[in-house]
């Protein structure tokens, strides 16, 4: 019992990272039907911007905000560098530039500082751990908790009760249909991006936190939990991907206690294994975004 | 007439015509291949030592990129997956084909004692392409299934992250793959003693996929490729098509993988990982996904670059006395040169040219297109050409709500074989949605839509098609970048396959009636819109339906142009000899063609009967005309 209590926290945690980097997918895939494969570069640029702002001597609470910044910019400066160039075209071209996006980034960064890892310091409370009952309850774990909670809150707030909500919702059930009734796309697709942006740094902030290193590739494995908990919670629906978050982060933290030491580090291959399955008897994810198309 | 069914026998095969299906194919991808390998042996007799490797692998990618374009090339779902599939084979085949004294230093206690068996490099070869096809089967009812459901882009999701688990094993699964920096290695440092192998590999690859695209199968896969929704509504399963494409696919990505791990002489996970997944990938997008030619074109031209930019990234180079120093461009031009390379290669032509540089262009078809004589349009014969079917479709009691808004209620019409019916209302009576119900494409929340007495509700799309009631579009999905005649011919691959008396007209005739033949080689999405509309008329009727069903057919047409309209429906129903049911606002046009008329307001049948009584009918003139005119 102890254990799976502890377990749930753990997965809570991990998956509310997962939770924030997926609803920035799936609210950018709203406005462009676009699955944005080089969400992963946004934390691929912070991790770099947090590398040289702590060797530099700065403490994580300057860090932070910084992070947080560098993603949203960053997020708006590759949607008017590539995507706004190829909106309104087919899935094809929409994923493969996202593709390429994810490369010229990493690439950038390969180029220009160097393949090798890049470590920093991560905060000194990281590691430790508080008890409530028989748990021990990870100060970051409840940090990350907290704060994805208000997150969610606060962004739940901005798509359901104001104006900019209002074009993003319209715009994600019938983007033409949002235009025509006077929408402006340049703004509404810009908002979605800077908000996917925001997400994303906090999630960064939280992965970096952890990790303390930044590769060029660092991003891979951030943007393929986003996505894939995107599509787990049923592509479309914002809900869905927050839902998809965290379910993504309870099986993974689950499967790795749960199995045998001897397979546990197959962990993601058994993971992938249950979403492929999921998929095969629930193709549609866990929830079903009604798709209008006109006939 | 037995002529004509004669020929259609022959038709009814693998290949619609074997001049232009197989032979011509054949050819052209010989002749190509002839110019790859010359091209290659050239630059090698030029460069010496390092180029003949590098055209060694030039033509191992180009197998992996041919098998790639199989899959994506004719179902247009987007895979990153297949460097994934070749993982699994490239390890298959290192665990089979090396040597037990070799395997014993790295993977000594190899699961399933793999580390004792001894294949030899042709029964690992066999291995690998067996264990891959399984698990593509498996991967590929998960494709099927969630790219129908939420379409393209979840297939794609699914691909990429099989690359990431694929890699993620390999990994950390040490006993079986030697891990992360190891790996499994031959003992003689990889090089393959002779070529002949990758010449065989890389010719069949070329034919392989050039007659898939050509088969009945791939010409299925492509109108889902191109709508996968008309595809559907012409009988066509897209799912068995991109089940079919991704194992024959998966079968010469295994072959490429083996030779490129016998020719490396090693495997690693990261030889099979993203940067594989951009270079194979950047080669089939530069060159064209959509054919093989450009698949093969795009490896070539690619590999220039990549060689380019390794060689600039290294210390410059001198071509023909002509010396490139790239010291000045230090700044840029540094060993990671080529990823950069790629990477930008793809985001520039996505942005800027995304079906590449040859895109639908296919040398053999050019070839047949040169080599064949013009022919005369044949002749359209006025009365059916197959037995005639008795056939009545019964709509009874439909509703539709969606939402809180009633599309449909209790509406219903009959209509039997022989019969033109229209259905006529304002904007928003429900006309389409009525379509929509018979075709699948709408669930109906409650009624029936009966054919000959069975009761079609909840049956998906292509078996509605397949029972004998196949429609037009109203917003016209034609399959855009397929020619005229092609867009008839795959519906009429449908027709017969399903109907064993084999009297479904020829293309040419279908395509004939329809007042196309001057346009039969045009791409449909060059089509204007009257000939569209045309097109969409003939394409239906190639599937030899039991009842057309007709949604705005002369839409946006002019005037002179919707009359000439109403001789070419009867036309082409009476050369399938199909009962219609006709949508349309054109009062003239549908007065003109009708035996009977619905008229529809706000989701009910407000009257019925023949033109002249709907015409009189003071209902349907308050509908028409907006008011309570009594």
């Amino acid at each position: 019992m102890t254990e799976l209590l502890q377990n749930l926290i753990d997965g809570l945690g991990r998956g509310s990272i997962y939770a924030l980097l997926a609803l920035g997918v799936a609210v950018i895939f709203g406005v462009m039907h676009l699955l944005n494969f080089a969400h992963g570069e946004l934390i691929t640029v912070s991790g770099y911007v947090a590398f040289w702002t702590i060797s530099e001597g700065w403490s994580w609470y300057f860090v932070t905000p910084v992070i947080i910044g560098t993603a949203i910019v960053t997020s708006l400066v590759i949607e008017r560098v590539a995507f706004s160039r190829v909106r309104g075209s087919s899935d094809f071209t929409l994923l493969l530039t996202s593709f390429g996006v994810h490369f010229v980034v990493s690439a950038i960064f390969l180029l220009y500082v160097s393949a090798s890892v890049k470590t920093f310091s991560e905060p000194g409370w990281v590691a430790d751990t508080f008890p409530v009952g028989s748990l021990n309850v990870e100060v970051y774990d409840a940090v990350v908790i907290g704060v994805t909670l208000i997150t969610l809150l606060a962004t739940s707030w901005l798509i359901q009760r104001t104006m900019f909500g209002l074009a993003l919702r319209a715009a994600a059930a019938d983007f033409d249909t949002a235009r025509l009734m006077g929408v402006r796309s340049d703004t509404v697709i810009r908002g979605a991006f800077a908000l996917s942006g925001l997400l994303a740094g906090i999630a960064g902030v939280f992965w970096l936190m952890r990790s303390g290193h930044t590769t060029p590739s660092v991003g891979i494995t951030p943007m393929l939990k986003g996505v894939l908990a995107a599509l787990i919670g049923g592509l479309g629906s914002l809900r869905g991907a927050v839902l998809g978050g965290f379910v993504l982060g309870l099986a993974e933290v689950l499967l790795r206690s749960r199995l045998p030491d001897s397979v546990a580090s197959l962990t993601e291959g058994f993971v992938f294994l249950l979403i492929a399955l999921l998929f095969i008897f629930r193709p549609q994810g866990l929830i079903r975004v009604a798709h209008a198309e006109r006939v | 007439m037995a002529e004509s069914t004669g020929r259609s026998t022959a038709h009814a095969g693998m290949f619609p015509d074997l001049r232009r299906d197989v032979a011509f194919p054949i050819v052209g991808v010989g002749l190509l291949f002839g110019a790859f390998i010359a091209v290659g042996l050239l630059y090698q007799s030029f460069f010496s030592g390092a180029a003949e490797r590098l055209v060694t692998v030039a033509m191992i990618d180009a197998i992996i990129v041919l098998g790639i374009q199989i899959y994506v090339g004719n179902t247009g779902v987007l895979s990153f997956g297949h460097i994934g599939f070749g993982a699994i084979a490239g390890y298959t085949f290192a665990v089979f084909a090396i040597a037990p004294a070799e395997k014993v230093k790295r993977i000594p206690d190899a699961p399933l004692g793999l580390t004792d068996v001894d294949m030899g490099s042709w029964g690992a070869v066999g291995v690998a392409i067996a264990v891959t096809v399984v698990v593509a089967f498996f991967v590929g009812i998960g494709l099927a299934r969630s790219g129908a459901e939420s379409g393209a882009v979840a297939a794609t999701v699914i691909t990429l992250a099989l690359l990431f688990v694929t890699h993620e094993v390999a990994r950390h699964w040490p006993e079986l793959t030697g891990g992360e920096r190891a790996g499994l290695s031959f003992r003689i440092g990889g090089k393959l003693d002779t070529r002949v192998p990758i010449f065989l590999a890389l010719a069949g690859s070329l034919v392989l996929a050039r007659l898939f695209a050509q088969s009945r199968r791939g010409r299925l896969a492509k109108a889902g490729r191109e709508d996968d929704l008309a595809a559907r509504a012409m009988g066509v399963n897209p799912m068995v098509q991109q089940m079919i494409a991704l194992l024959i696919s998966v079968v010469v990505v295994s072959v490429g993988a083996s030779l490129r791990v016998y020719e490396t002489g090693s495997i690693l996970p990261e030889n099979f990982f993203f940067n594989y997944t951009l270079l194979t990938l950047a080669m089939l997008i530069v060159g064209g996904r959509n054919s093989v030619t450009g698949a093969l074109f795009g490896v070539a031209v690619m590999t220039v670059g990549r060689e380019l930019a390794r060689r600039l990234g290294q210390d410059g180079f001198e071509v023909f006395g002509l010396g490139l120093d790239s010291a000045p461009l230090d700044w840029i031009f540094r060993e990671n040169l080529q990823t950069v390379f790629f990477g930008t290669a793809m985001l520039g032509f996505m942005i800027w040219r995304p079906k590449g540089l040859l895109s639908d262009w296919e040398f053999d078809e050019w070839l047949h297109r040169r080599f064949t004589r013009a022919q005369s349009a044949p002749a359209v014969p006025k009365t059916a050409m197959g037995s005639h079917q008795e056939a009545r479709l019964e709509v009874s009691d439909v509703s539709v709500v969606f939402g809180g808004f009633q599309a449909l209620s209790q509406s219903g019409f009959e209509v039997s074989s022989g019969e033109v019916v229209g259905i006529i209302g304002p904007n928003g009576a429900g006309k389409t949605t009525m379509l929509n119900v018979i075709t699948g494409l709408v669930p109906a929340t409650s009624g029936q839509v009966r054919l000959n007495g069975t009761d079609l509700i909840g049956t998906p799309s292509h078996e509605v098609a397949r029972a004998g009631l196949v429609r037009t579009f109203q917003n016209l999905r034609l399959f855009g970048s397929l020619t005229v005649r092609e867009n008839v011919e795959v519906t009429r691959l449908v027709a017969i396959a399903e109907h064993d008396d084999r009297s479904t007209p020829e293309t040419d005739v279908l395509v004939a009636a329809a007042g196309l033949w001057d346009h039969r080689d045009r791409r449909a999405s060059e089509l204007d819109y009257g000939n569209s509309r045309r097109l969409e008329l003939a394409r239906a009727a190639a599937a030899r339906p039991l009842f057309l069903l007709l949604d705005e057919p002369t839409s946006g047409m002019s005037d002179t142009e919707s009359l000439a309209m109403v001789g070419q429906v009867q036309t082409m129903a009476a050369l399938v000899s199909a009962g219609v049911v006709v949508i349309d606002h054109d009062l003239d046009f549908i007065i003109g063609i009708c035996d009977r008329i619905y008229c529809l307001d706000r989701g009910s049948v407000i009257a019925s009967g023949t033109p002249e009584g709907i015409q009189a009918d003071p209902s349907v003139q308050a509908a028409y005309l907006g008011s309570s005119a009594s």
